[in-house]
C-alpha cells in the first residue's frame, strides 16, 4: 500500500527530458505485452509509465526494473497512443545518475549542457597543475616522446589516485542505490548469495544474452558488443602498459602484440560507435529521442578513441601538434573514465547492481 | 379458382447436369397439367426473362413457378407484374449444389420440390393489402428531452406533422441540468454550451410541430396509421397519429445504495449529477485541492447495474476540467474500471490526458474511510503494481443511468400499458438486427429508453427512430408490413365463426396484435401485425390464415410429397425451416457444396412459431418418418426475428408429444434445432444425424395407410 503524493515538478521535469507526453498513456499495457524482457509479475514499463504520470519519484528511484530494460524501443514502436515508454525509462535512469551522484554537484555538472564548459575546464586545469608540479608544462624538443611531456610516473600516479578518489566517493551513491532498490522489495526472499548472483549477471553481461532477447534491433546488439569488448581489451592493454613502463622498453613498437590488440580494439570501438551514432541520427522512430547525456557519452568515447589513434600516429610521424593532441586525449580520458559514475556510462554500474539484485530475488 | 400456371425450369448453374430436367418438365405437364412448362439454360438472362413474359401473355397465365436458384437471390430479376402470383423452387442451392448428380434420390427430391411448388401455387392467392381508412400521417413524440426534441426536428424537416409531449413545464429534460456539454467536435478542448435552447428555438420555426408541455398521456389505443391518443393537461384532448416515438429518457442510479463508496456518510461524497448542479448554480465555486472521481460507481457491478452507462466516463472527464479550470493547483484522481469514451468522446479524453494534474488508474475501490473531515480511499487491483491509498477532499461518484418506465404511455393493449422490456429494464429493441423497433408495431424507442447513451448518440438515435416511425406510416398506407417482413402485403384473416375464444392467439402474439372482448374473442389490429404467423401456429381451430401462407397451403404441400413404401428403405424427413436464419444457412451450405441427406424435404416457414400442430399430425399420418424443425436461437439474447417464436416450439412441444403418444409414435419423430445464420457448416451434421436417428428407430408405421 502506498500513500499517493504526486510530485508534479518531477513529472514536468520528466516530461521535458523524455520528450514524451507521458500523461497521454492510456494504460493499455501494450508496452508490457510486447517487451521481451519484462517479468511476468508486475511487468514493466506500464507501471513505470503510470508512476511517471503520477509523479511518484520515490517509486521510480527504488525500481530495479528500470535497469532490466535494454532499451530496444519495442514499447515505443508499438504504443497505440504514440507515447514513448523507452524514452521515459531512459530519462528516469538519467535522473537516477544525477540523484545518486556523490558528490552531488558532479551529477548536476554532467547533466546540464550549460555546465559543459566547466566540465571541460576542470580536467584542463587539473592536468595543467599536475604538469606544472611535474615541471614539464612546455613542449619538449626532439622526436616525439610523450613521457618527456608527462612523465609516466606522474601520469599513472595522478590519474590512478584521482580515479580511485572519485570512484570511492561515487561508491557511496551506488550503495545508497542498492539499498533503495532493496527497499522497494521488502518482502522479497533472496534465492542466492549476492556474490553468486553477481557472477551470474557478469556472465550474462559478457554473453550479451539480454541484448539478444531484445529481438528487433540486431545492429544495436552488434554495436554494443563491439564497444563492450573493445573497451575491455583497451582496458587490459592500458593496464599492461602501466606495468610495461616498468619492465620493458616503452613506448611499444607498432608490431608489438599488445599494440596490435590495442589497435584492433580501437577499430572495434570506432565501428561500434559509428553504428550507435548512425542509429541515433537516422533511426529516431525506433530509438526514440536522443538527449544530452546520450550524446555526451557517445561523443566523449568517440573523441577518446579517435584522439588515441591520432596521438599514436603523431608519435610515429613526429607531428608538430603531437603534444597538444596528447593533452586533448588526456582530457578525453578524464571525461570517460573519471566522470564515469556521473555520466550515462554509469549505467554499467547501476545496471549491474540492479540486475544482480533482481537476479538474486529471482525477478525475471 | 382454377389457376393457369407456367412452370419454368432452369438448367443452368449445374442444375441441368445434376437432375433430369426433361423428366421434371414432363411431370409438371402430365401430373399437374400446367398451362405451360419450359426448360431454359439461363432463366435469369434477358432472353430467359423475356421468354417468361412472352409466355405469360401468350398463355394468359396468372401464376408462374420458377424452378431455379434460391428464392432468396435474384429477386430483382424475377420481378413480374403485380397480378402474377410468383413461386420459386430452390433447385440450385438445395438440390444441384448439395446432392449427388444424376442420382435416383436427387431426382426424387427435385420432383417432390416441384410438386410442392405447384401445390403451393394452387393453394395460395396474391395478397390483397389491408387498407384502413382515414389514416393519419402525424407522429407523436413522447418526451421533450434532447432525444425527443431532435426526433421532432427530424420529423418536421421531413414534412410530417409532429406532436411533442412533455410532462414538465419546459422542454429539455435532463439536459436542463447541465452546466456545460463535453465537446463532440474539433477542437476537443472547448466545452459546448447546452444547446437545448437553440434546438427549442429551431423547433419553433416549424409550423408543423405542436408542443404540449405539462401534458401527459391518458390513453393510446388503435394501430399504426390509426392511433387514438388522449392527452391530459387539465382538460383532455384527443389527437390521432400514425406512429409514435417514445423518448422518455432516464434517471440516475440511486446513490443511496452506494454507501460502500461513502455516499451518505459525508457531504464530501457526491454524485456527478450533484456536482454538475453545484457548478451550474455557482460557476465560481470554490473547489478543494484534491478530488477523486470513482468511475462505475454502482455500474458494471452485479450487485447494482451490471451494464456500462456510456456517459459517465466522459462526464467525469468533463467535470475534471471544471475543477482544473476553477482551481489551477488542484489535483484530480480518476479511478476507473475501463475508460469508455465512445465515438468522438475519445478525442476529448485525449485532451484531458494532456493535463498534468489529472491522474488516472484502473482499480477497484477497496474501502472509503470517512474520519472527521478526512476522506481516505484504499484502491486495489491498480495498475501501479500495488494497492494505493489516496487522501482527498472530495469524492465524486460517476453513477450510471436507468431507463424511465414506459407505463406512462398508457397503451390500451391487452399485453400491458408500457413497452415490453428486455434486459435491465431497457425497452426491447434488438440491438443489431432492428434497433428502435419495439414489440409494439408503430411505436419506436429512442435514446436512453432503449440503451444507455450520451447526448451525441441520443441525437443520432432520435433521427433513426423518427425515420422508422415515418417508414411505418408509409408502409401502413400501402398496407405493407414493416421490418423484418418489409413489404409483405399479406395479413392474418380470421374465420370467426369457428373461433372458440381460447385466447391462444392473443396470448402468443409477441406484438400485441390482438385485443380481445370481455368474453375473450380476439379483436385483430392488422396494422400492428409483423406477419410472423405465430397466431396461425397457435390456433387449435386453424381459423387463422394468410392469403399466401395458410394451414391448407402447407398441409397440401406436405401431402403432395411421394412417400416411398417402407420396403424401399428411403425414409422421408420433413423439415420446417425458419426463413430468417435457418433457410439462408441451408442455402449457404449449398453454396459451400456441403452434402447432406437427400431424404429431407424442406418447407420454409415464416417463423418456427408459425408451425401449426396439425401440420405435424398431417405429416406423421402421411408416412413421413421424422420431422425436423430448424429455427433461430431463443433466450435472452434471442436471435428470433419475432422475439419468442422459436421459444414457443418448447412450450408447444408438450402438446405435440401428446399427439405422438396418441399415435403410438416415438418421441424422436420430432426434433427441434436452433441455428444462427452463420452456422451453415452445422447443417449437414444436423440433417445427417437426424437421418441416422430415423434409420435407427425405423419407418413410420403409418406409411401406406
Amino acid at each position: 500500500m502506498i500513500e499517493i503524493l504526486p510530485d508534479i515538478d518531477f513529472k514536468k521535469e520528466l516530461k521535458k527530458s523524455s520528450g514524451s507526453s507521458l500523461s497521454e498513456c492510456m494504460q493499455c499495457g501494450t508496452c508490457s505485452a510486447v517487451c521481451s524482457l519484462a517479468p511476468d509479475d508486475r511487468p514493466f514499463p506500464r507501471k513505470e509509465m503510470i508512476w511517471a504520470a503520477w509523479g511518484l519519484k520515490d517509486k521510480l528511484a527504488a525500481n530495479p526494473d528500470l535497469w532490466l530494460c535494454h532499451q530496444c524501443g519495442d514499447c515505443s514502436t508499438y504504443c497505440p497512443r504514440d507515447v514513448k515508454p523507452a524514452d521515459v525509462l531512459s530519462s528516469v535512469r538519467q535522473i537516477i545518475y544525477k540523484q545518486n551522484a556523490r558528490p552531488a554537484f558532479m551529477g548536476k555538472l554532467l547533466s546540464k549542457p550549460a555546465l559543459l564548459p566547466i566540465a571541460i575546464l576542470i580536467p584542463v586545469i587539473i592536468i595543467s597543475i599536475i604538469l606544472l608540479l611535474a615541471g614539464t608544462l612546455s613542449i619538449p624538443e626532439g622526436p616525439v616522446n610523450y613521457s618527456k611531456f608527462f612523465p609516466h610516473a606522474w601520469l599513472n600516479g595522478s590519474f590512478s589516485v584521482i580515479t580511485l578518489l572519485v570512484y570511492g566517493m561515487a561508491t557511496i551513491g551506488f550503495v545508497k542505490f542498492y539499498h533503495s532498490i532493496k527497499s522497494g522489495f521488502p518482502e522479497a526472499k533472496p534465492k542466492m548469495s549476492l556474490f553468486k548472483s553477481m557472477i551470474q549477471v557478469k556472465i550474462e553481461v559478457l554473453r550479451h544474452s539480454k541484448f539478444t532477447d531484445c529481438e528487433n534491433k540486431k545492429s544495436r546488439t552488434i554495436a554494443h558488443f563491439l564497444l563492450f569488448y573493445g573497451f575491455l581489451l583497451l582496458l587490459l592493454v592500458t593496464l599492461y602498459a602501466i606495468v610495461a613502463v616498468i619492465i620493458e622498453a616503452y613506448p611499444m613498437a607498432l608490431t608489438d602484440p599488445f599494440k596490435i590488440i590495442g589497435n584492433i580494439a580501437s577499430l572495434m570501438l570506432i565501428v561500434g560507435l559509428g553504428i550507435f551514432i548512425y542509429n541515433r541520427l537516422f533511426n529516431k522512430s525506433t530509438l526514440g529521442n536522443s538527449n544530452y547525456s546520450d550524446w555526451l557519452l557517445l561523443i566523449s568515447i568517440f573523441l577518446l578513441t579517435l584522439s588515441g589513434i591520432v596521438v599514436q600516429f603523431a608519435r610515429f610521424g613526429d607531428w608538430n601538434l603531437a603534444y597538444h593532441l596528447y593533452f586533448f586525449h588526456l582530457v578525453c580520458v578524464w571525461f570517460v573514465i573519471i566522470y564515469l559514475p556521473y555520466t550515462k556510462f554509469a549505467h554499467m554500474v547501476y545496471r549491474f547492481i540492479a540486475l544482480s539484485f533482481a537476479n538474486r530475488i529471482g525477478r525475471k | 379458382m382454377e389457376k393457369k400456371t407456367g412452370v419454368y425450369i432452369c438448367s443452368g448453374c449445374e442444375i441441368g447436369n445434376c437432375i433430369d430436367v426433361e423428366k421434371i418438365c414432363k411431370l409438371a405437364a402430365e401430373e399437374f397439367k400446367v398451362a405451360d412448362a419450359v426448360i431454359h439454360p439461363a432463366l435469369c438472362s434477358v432472353e430467359g426473362y423475356d421468354l417468361i413474359l412472352e409466355n405469360i401473355e401468350k398463355n394468359k397465365l396468372d401464376s408462374v413457378l420458377i424452378a431455379a436458384c434460391s428464392p432468396r437471390v435474384k429477386t430483382d430479376v424475377f420481378d413480374f407484374p403485380e397480378n402474377i402470383l410468383l413461386e420459386r423452387v430452390n433447385f440450385r442451392e438445395q438440390i444441384a449444389w448439395c446432392y449427388e448428380p444424376n442420382d435416383e434420390d436427387t431426382q426424387m427430391a427435385a420432383e417432390d420440390y416441384l410438386r410442392m411448388g405447384i401445390t403451393k401455387v394452387i393453394n395460395t392467392q396474391i395478397p390483397q393489402p389491408y387498407l384502413a381508412e382515414n389514416l393519419s400521417s402525424d407522429i407523436l413524440v413522447v418526451g421533450g428531452g434532447i432525444t425527443g426534441v431532435t426526433a421532432s426536428l427530424e420529423g418536421a424537416k421531413a414534412g410530417y406533422k409532429i406532436h411533442l409531449i412533455e410532462k414538465d413545464e419546459q422542454l429539455g429534460g435532463r439536459a436542463n441540468e447541465l452546466y456545460k456539454m463535453y465537446p463532440c467536435k474539433k477542437p476537443f478542448t472547448k466545452f459546448h454550451e447546452p444547446f437545448l435552447d437553440d434546438l427549442a428555438d429551431e423547433l419553433k420555426t416549424y409550423e408543423n410541430v405542436t408542443v404540449y408541455t405539462s401534458t401527459q398521456i391518458q390513453k393510446i389505443s388503435g394501430e399504426p396509421g390509426n392511433f387514438d391518443v388522449e392527452l391530459i393537461n387539465g382538460s383532455t384532448k384527443k389527437i390521432k397519429v400514425g406512429s409514435i416515438v417514445a423518448a422518455m429518457g432516464w434517471k440516475p442510479y440511486d446513490a443511496n445504495k452506494l454507501s460502500h463508496l461513502g455516499y451518505g456518510k459525508s457531504d464530501k461524497v457526491i454524485t456527478i449529477q450533484e456536482f454538475e448542479k453545484r457548478v451550474k448554480e455557482n460557476p465560481n465555486l470554490k473547489l478543494p485541492e484534491k478530488v477523486l472521481f470513482i468511475q462505475c460507481a454502482g455500474s458494471r457491478d452485479e450487485k447494482h447495474l451490471p451494464y456500462c452507462s456510456n456517459y459517465c466516463c466522459s462526464t467525469s472527464l468533463k467535470q475534471s476540467q471544471y475543477i482544473r479550470d476553477l482551481s489551477p493547483d488542484s489535483s484530480v484522481f480518476i479511478v476507473y474500471k475501463d475508460i469508455r469514451t465512445q465515438g468522438l468522446a475519445e478525442e476529448f479524453y485525449k485532451e484531458v490526458q494532456k493535463d498534468d494534474q489529472v491522474f488516472f488508474t484502473k482499480g477497484e475501490i477497496d474501502e472509503v474511510l470517512v474520519e472527521n473531515e478526512n476522506l481516505n480511499v484504499k484502491v486495489k487491483e491498480t495498475l501501479l503494481g500495488e494497492d494505493i491509498s489516496l487522501s482527498v477532499d472530495l469524492i465524486i461518484l460517476a453513477t450510471g443511468m436507468i431507463p424511465n418506465g414506459t407505463e406512462d404511455l398508457n397503451l390500451n393493449y391487452r399485453l400491458g400499458k408500457g413497452l415490453p422490456e428486455l434486459k435491465y429494464n431497457f425497452s426491447d429493441s434488438h440491438f443489431i438486427c432492428f434497433p428502435y423497433e419495439t414489440r409494439r408495431t408503430g411505436i419506436y424507442a429512442a435514446g436512453t429508453l432503449r440503451a444507455p447513451m450520451d447526448i451525441a448518440a441520443s441525437r443520432s438515435d432520435a433521427a433513426g427512430a423518427m425515420f422508422k416511425a415515418i417508414q411505418c406510416i408509409e408502409a401502413t398506407k400501402r398496407g405493407e408490413a414493416v421490418h423484418p417482413r418489409s413489404g409483405d402485403k399479406s395479413y392474418p384473416e380470421l374465420y370467426m365463426d369457428r373461433c372458440t375464444d381460447c385466447k391462444r392467439c392473443t396470448e402468443e402474439c409477441p406484438f400485441g396484435v390482438y385485443d380481445e372482448t370481455e368474453k375473450g374473442t380476439p379483436l385483430p389490429n392488422p396494422a400492428r401485425c409483423r406477419r410472423c404467423g405465430i397466431c396461425l401456429g397457435s390456433c387449435p381451430e386453424r381459423i387463422i390464415s394468410f392469403s399466401d401462407y395458410s394451414i391448407n397451403s402447407v398441409s397440401a404441400m406436405i401431402k403432395v410429397v411421394e412417400i416411398p413404401d417402407e420396403f424401399e428403405e428411403k425414409p422421408r424427413i420433413l423439415a420446417f425451416v425458419c426463413e430468417n436464419d435457418a433457410y439462408p444457412a441451408i442455402d449457404m451450405a449449398g453454396t459451400k457444396r456441403l452434402k447432406y441427406s437427400p431424404y429431407v424435404r424442406i418447407i420454409p416457414v415464416r417463423c418456427l412459431g408459425s408451425v401449426n400442430k396439425v401440420w405435424i399430425s398431417d405429416a406423421l399420418s402421411c408416412g413421413y418418418d421424422g420431422i425436423l424443425q430448424i429455427g433461430c436461437k431463443p433466450g435472452d439474447d434471442y436471435q428470433c426475428h419475432f422475439i419468442h417464436g422459436s421459444e414457443l416450439t418448447e412450450t408447444r412441444g408438450e402438446n405435440i408429444q401428446e399427439t405422438l403418444q396418441s399415435m403410438m409414435l416415438e418421441p424422436e419423430r420430432i426434433l427441434t434445432k436452433f441455428v444462427e445464420i452463420t452456422d451453415y457448416h452445422k447443417i449437414p451434421e444436423i440433417i445427417n444425424n437426424y437421418a441416422e436417428t430415423i434409420e435407427e428407430i425405423g419407418p413410420n408405421p403409418f406409411k401406406d395407410m
